[in-house]
């Protein structure tokens, strides 16, 4: 392994921005509520223990749904579902995504370009959509099936993405040195491609994070997500939508830890890229 | 692309469901039910549905709605009517906010505006976009009553075009805000990575200033990745508003799928799919194009292989 | 009226005018026509149920009856908004001693939209179209005991049955009457009705306009177009911004409260004949076992349900009969929440530790919610439900089709449907010889008066042998802006007459 451009490496003189502790705390405060569903809840929360939509108050503090139940417990069993939703889907894309990136960039012209042209055709399905397919395709809505969906969904475009910027690295002067010098292409990969094409899939990634937290909430809220009693907050929004005249907090509140967490991983991976560029590194 | 006709027409045929339950009610007994079947043709072996399917194609026929028997190349013409232009002015907007935007957010990083740009351009990637749908409709339309809250004139555009778009006013905002909002990001990354590169330093080196050395130098590096992303969302808004069709009620190509999905519909499931994947792969063109004329070194014809 | 868009692109008052008048331009139609209100108005109606196609024998959904029904084509009788039966293109008929000859007297100077004037013989061959081997309309069972049409004179129509059928004229009232020269129904017509489709634009809207020679009373109104929602938050906006006049039905008790403290708009309250049942496979364990259904009907507090899905609307019902009907018992009492007897019932169909089904859901409001609440409720008696959600479509493959389930939440919308109990092919499997019967000898009683008491004996059998667990009837709520009157309320069968609608200045 070279020395210049070490392929992940821990993160040196990390600059700590005000946006990546932000980042850090919103995703690790998700985190650690969702770890604590699996042990602990306020309430049960298919219970019905509450009056029909009532405001938020000291024992139920966001309130509770048309059947009573309590919605603070609902939104920290969300979490867990967002947060599994969004590893699992990412998993699924960056393995799919990278490999097949990698290969077209690698591959003969003829190659690339029916993957390429493939790719192409299946970004034009956006996430959603795709998802939906492989939803109906399957036997009924579940939560696996929604993070299968959504995974393969978005593999195509971290795959394009990885194309492209491989193809640019490999278009560089010193990819002709290397060549000359004879590594030979997974080295390459190891050495200059990846290195230098991984700040960008990181941000990628948490974009898809992100977006595959969202994609659940509106597979959920087509009813086509996880199916109830899942607390998803793709659901409890859709449910809270009638009401949102009458009780405008239940419509509110799922929505506040929906965005709290992508803003939070965006927020991460901004101030995960600013510091793991290798390119500011260098300076 | 006969490929992709054959999976895609092998995969909707393994989806569940029958197109025939479309055209039957509770209250249909086992005959009318098998008359369905005959009227769609699901009641032959799958490579009989085929073997019609690839006739009609090779006539650029893309068939009839089996639900409601209009054809779907005249359904879909008109849908595009709707969702070209949509797509576009939203996109053109979405370029206008995110480029000076995502460029100022990255080289002004250290400034308060610049991480303010970040944090809305976070805000906004991080709302569904059926909430900024049903929050602009809650503020323009049902508070301030300056836009219509949904629908599309039934003239189209070309009779009047100030009321189409005066109509049209929020579904372009909310799609421009969601995708400007991604984009900026990508701006952003990419002046970036533009910023701490060797040969703007040596640009600089050599005498050039910090702004010419950026226009000169950085646009032309930027927005080879920049490019791409373009064109994969004005590819994927294409049927992509689906969602923002279902806040607004707009007739678009987003929903004339969605609906032949859960009808089990296949002409028009096939039809759309096969036109978006022509409009993608024009898209995809363009882009490779344009990107070819910003970075010179992306036109050799061998130079990026091993 | 004749706004220029530029200046009107400043005031979406006068835009909407200015598109309304550029729709009726491009429609070929003097822009004269349209008038905000009075006798010439445009009436926009907002509903949720866009047809799939113009033709009621092709499958085009509930929303073809709300938009066509006495609206664009008539049939010999018509079932109104009370839920009484009166001749409409008939003018006088005749029932033979055996009930087995109907002769039917057509109205006189009746013309279809193309101009063609009616005749005995369109009839038959709109009776035929419903009772054809390629129709899929659900009404064409309730047709089969007739044997043959005849047609000695262009005005008059004769109808042999092969057995006594009491709700001959209720089904005819489903029978279109159409141009039997008519081609192409699914995107265009030919009807006698007091409009004449003018256009539709797929996705989005269908508007009809008066049709001059209509023989009957002329209506209160010049044009009406039903604009078409996915969502029902979007239809809800569009009243409140004025983009519809009237919603033919509200989905949701908790929008009303930004209409009923308003006094620009009038919240009226019919009666529904729609459903929600729990629907059990009949024929599968455990619930071939009528205690096993007795005690889920017991352990269910549907009062409690309703409340939830619709707050103070609604009304609870025992059996699969709304009030509305004439067979209507009330049978609330007949096995009503009861969760220790439910336990008790339990025990003793040999389930003391309750047991373990799975309920099909279709993914769109209310299911899910009843759904989860069936889960909660049942938990308390020891019964453990899974939701399995389903689409529309799948629930008709797995369900309707193949009878592939346990039980299944569904809504029912049709009037006077509980003949489908008396089918034991039906999807819920439900076959008692006794209600077989019973219903079979309603169709062929010779009074109204005894097919009335025939059907009571039926439904009160159902409740005892709790066929289904009924969950409630749900409410019919109509919203309009306070200017607009004259629209029917109870919307049976989903029908909207829209010729009597006003718009006020």
């Amino acid at each position: 392994m070279s020395d210049a451009t070490p392929a992940f490496a821990p993160l040196p003189r990390l600059r700590l921005t005000p946006a990546f502790l932000i980042g850090a705390t919103l995703v690790g405060l998700h985190v650690v509520v969702g770890l604590l569903t699996l042990i602990w809840t306020p309430y049960d929360p298919t219970a019905m223990t509450g009056g029909r939509l009532a405001p938020p108050s000291l024992a139920h503090w966001a309130g509770t749904d048309r059947l009573g139940r309590d919605l603070f417990t609902e939104i920290m069993i969300g979490a867990r579902i967002a947060l599994s939703v969004g590893i699992g889907a990412v998993a699924i894309a960056a393995a799919i995504g990278v490999t097949v990136g990698l290969l077209a960039a690698f591959a003969s012209r003829a190659v690339d370009d029916v993957l390429a042209a493939t790719l192409d055709i299946l970004i034009a399905f956006p996430t959603l959509l795709l998802a939906m397919l492989i939803v109906a395709a399957s036997d009924g809505a579940s939560l696996g099936t929604a993070i299968l969906a959504i995974g393969i969904a978005a593999s195509s475009i971290v795959a394009r993405l990885t194309r492209i910027l491989a193809r640019r690295v490999l278009a560089m002067d010193y990819i002709t040195a290397a060549r000359v010098s004879g590594t030979g292409w997974l080295g390459i990969v190891r050495i200059h491609v990846l290195p230098n094409i991984w700040p960008t899939l990181i941000v990628n990634f948490a974009l898809q994070f992100g977006l595959a937290v969202i994609a659940e909430a509106s597979l959920s809220y087509l009813g086509l997500g996880a199916p109830p009693p899942n607390a998803s907050w793709g659901r409890l929004l859709q449910e809270a939508q009638a009401t949102v005249y009458t009780a405008p907090f239940g419509a509110i509140a799922p929505g506040i830890a929906l965005v709290s967490l992508v803003i939070g991983l965006n927020l991460f991976a901004d101030g995960l890229r600013d510091v793991a560029d290798p390119t500011r590194r260098r300076r | 692309m006969l490929i992709a006709a054959a999976v895609l027409f092998l995969l909707l045929r393994l989806l569940p469901g029958d197109p025939a339950n479309a055209l039957v009610s509770v209250g249909a007994d086992p005959e009318q039910i098998e008359a369905a079947r005959r009227q769609v043709g699901s009641d032959l072996p799958i490579f009989a549905q085929f073997v019609r399917y690839l006739g009609q194609l090779a006539s650029f026929d893309l068939g009839a709605s089996f639900v409601s028997g209009v054809p779907v190349l005249e359904e879909i013409g008109r849908r595009l009517t709707l969702t070209l232009p949509l797509t576009a002015l939203a996109f053109t907007g979405a370029i206008l906010i995110a480029l000076p935007l995502g460029i100022l957010a990255a080289v002004k990083r250290d400034r308060w505006y610049g991480s303010l740009i970040s944090v809305i351009s976070q805000l906004g990637v991080a709302i569904p976009v059926f909430w900024i749908g049903i929050l602009l409709v809650t503020a323009f339309a049902v508070k301030l009553r300056l836009f219509p809250s949904s629908g599309f004139p039934t003239s189209g555009w070309w009779r009047d075009p100030l009321a189409a778009l005066h109509q049209l006013a929020l579904p372009i905002l909310t799609i421009a805000l969601v995708m400007s909002a991604s984009l900026i990001r990508y701006v952003r990354s990419a002046t970036l990575d533009v910023i701490g590169s060797d040969y703007l330093r040596t640009a600089r080196a050599l005498g050039a200033g910090y702004g010419e050395a950026l226009v000169r130098h950085g646009i032309r590096n930027g927005a080879v990745p920049v490019i791409s992303i373009l064109g994969i969302e004005l590819a994927s808004t294409l049927l992509g508003a689906v969602v923002v069709e279902r806040v607004f009620s707009l007739p678009g190509l987003g929903s004339m799928l969605l609906s032949g999905i859960e009808q089990r519909d296949y002409p028009s499931v096939q039809g759309v799919l096969f036109i978006s994947t022509l409009l993608v792969l024009l898209v995809g063109f363009a882009a490779d194009l344009v990107q070819r004329l910003v970075d010179p070194r992306l036109r050799g014809p061998s130079g990026a292989r091993p | 009226m004749t706004a220029s868009p530029v200046r009107s692109a400043l005031k979406p008052l006068s835009v909407l005018k200015a598109t309304t008048t550029a729709t009726l331009l491009l429609m070929g139609l003097a822009p004269a026509f349209a008038a905000e209100s009075g006798p010439d108005a445009t009436i926009n109606v907002g509903s949720l149920y866009e047809p799939q196609n113009l033709d009621n024998t092709a499958g085009a959904g509930q929303g073809i009856n709300e938009a066509f029904n006495g609206n664009v084509y008539e049939a010999l009788f018509r079932l109104n908004d009370d839920g009484t039966v009166s001749p409409s293109l008939v003018k006088d008929f005749k029932v033979s001693e055996d009930g087995l000859t109907y002769t039917f007297t057509l109205q006189p100077g009746v013309t279809f939209h193309s101009g063609d004037p009616l005749t005995s013989a369109d009839v038959k061959w709109s009776i035929e179209r419903v009772t054809s081997s390629d129709s899929k309309s659900s009404r064409k069972n309730s047709l089969k005991p007739i044997a043959s049409i005849e047609t000695p004179d262009e005005a008059t129509v004769i109808i042999k049955l092969s057995s006594r059928s009491i709700s001959l004229p209720y089904n005819l009232s489903y029978v279109w009457v159409i141009n039997d020269k008519a081609k192409d129904l699914q995107s265009t017509e030919d009807g006698t009705g007091p409009y004449a489709l003018e256009g539709w634009q797929r996705g989005s809207q269908l508007a009809v306009k008066r049709f001059d020679k209509y023989w009957g009373p002329k209506p209160e109104n010049g044009e009406v177009v039903f604009k078409y929602f996915t969502e029902a938050t979007a239809l809800n906006n569009a009243l409140l911004t004025g983009a519809v006049d009237v919603i033919t039905s509200v989905q949701s008790p908790d929008s009303l409260a930004q209409f009923k403290d308003n006094p620009d708009f009038t919240v009226a309250e019919g009666k529904s004949t729609t459903k929600l049942l729990l629907a059990y496979n009949d024929r599968v364990a455990p619930f071939d076992n009528v205690k096993v259904r007795k005690a889920l009907a017991r352990a269910v507090d549907d009062k409690k349900l309703l409340e939830a899905v619709w707050g103070e609307y609604g009304t609870l019902i025992g059996s699969f009969v709304p009030p509305t009907d004439p067979w209507y018992v009330d049978l609330t009492k007949t096995d009503a929440y009861d969760p220790e007897s439910a336990k008790a019932l339990l025990a003793e169909a040999g389930y003391p530790d309750g047991f373990t089904f799975t309920i099909d859901t279709p993914n769109y409001d209310p299911h899910p919610i009843a759904a989860q609440f069936l889960q909660g409720e049942l938990a308390k008696v020891g019964v453990k439900v899974e939701i399995n959600v389903i689409t529309a479509n799948e629930w008709y493959t797995k369900i309707y089709k193949a009878h592939d389930f346990q039980a299944t939440l569904q809504e029912h919308v049709n009037h006077r449907d509980i003949v489908f109990y008396g089918n034991p092919d039906f999807y819920w499997g439900y076959n008692n010889p006794k209600v077989v019967d019973l219903i079979k000898a309603s169709e062929e009683a010779k009074t109204v008066d005894e097919q009335t008491e025939k059907l009571k004996e039926a439904n009160i059998q159902i409740a005892e042998d709790a066929a289904s667990n009924w969950l409630y009837l749900y409410p019919q709520i109509v919203v309009s802006k306070k200017s607009v009157t004259g629209y029917p309320l109870n919307g049976l069968n989903s029908q909207f007459f829209a010729y009597g609608i006003k718009k006020a200045e």
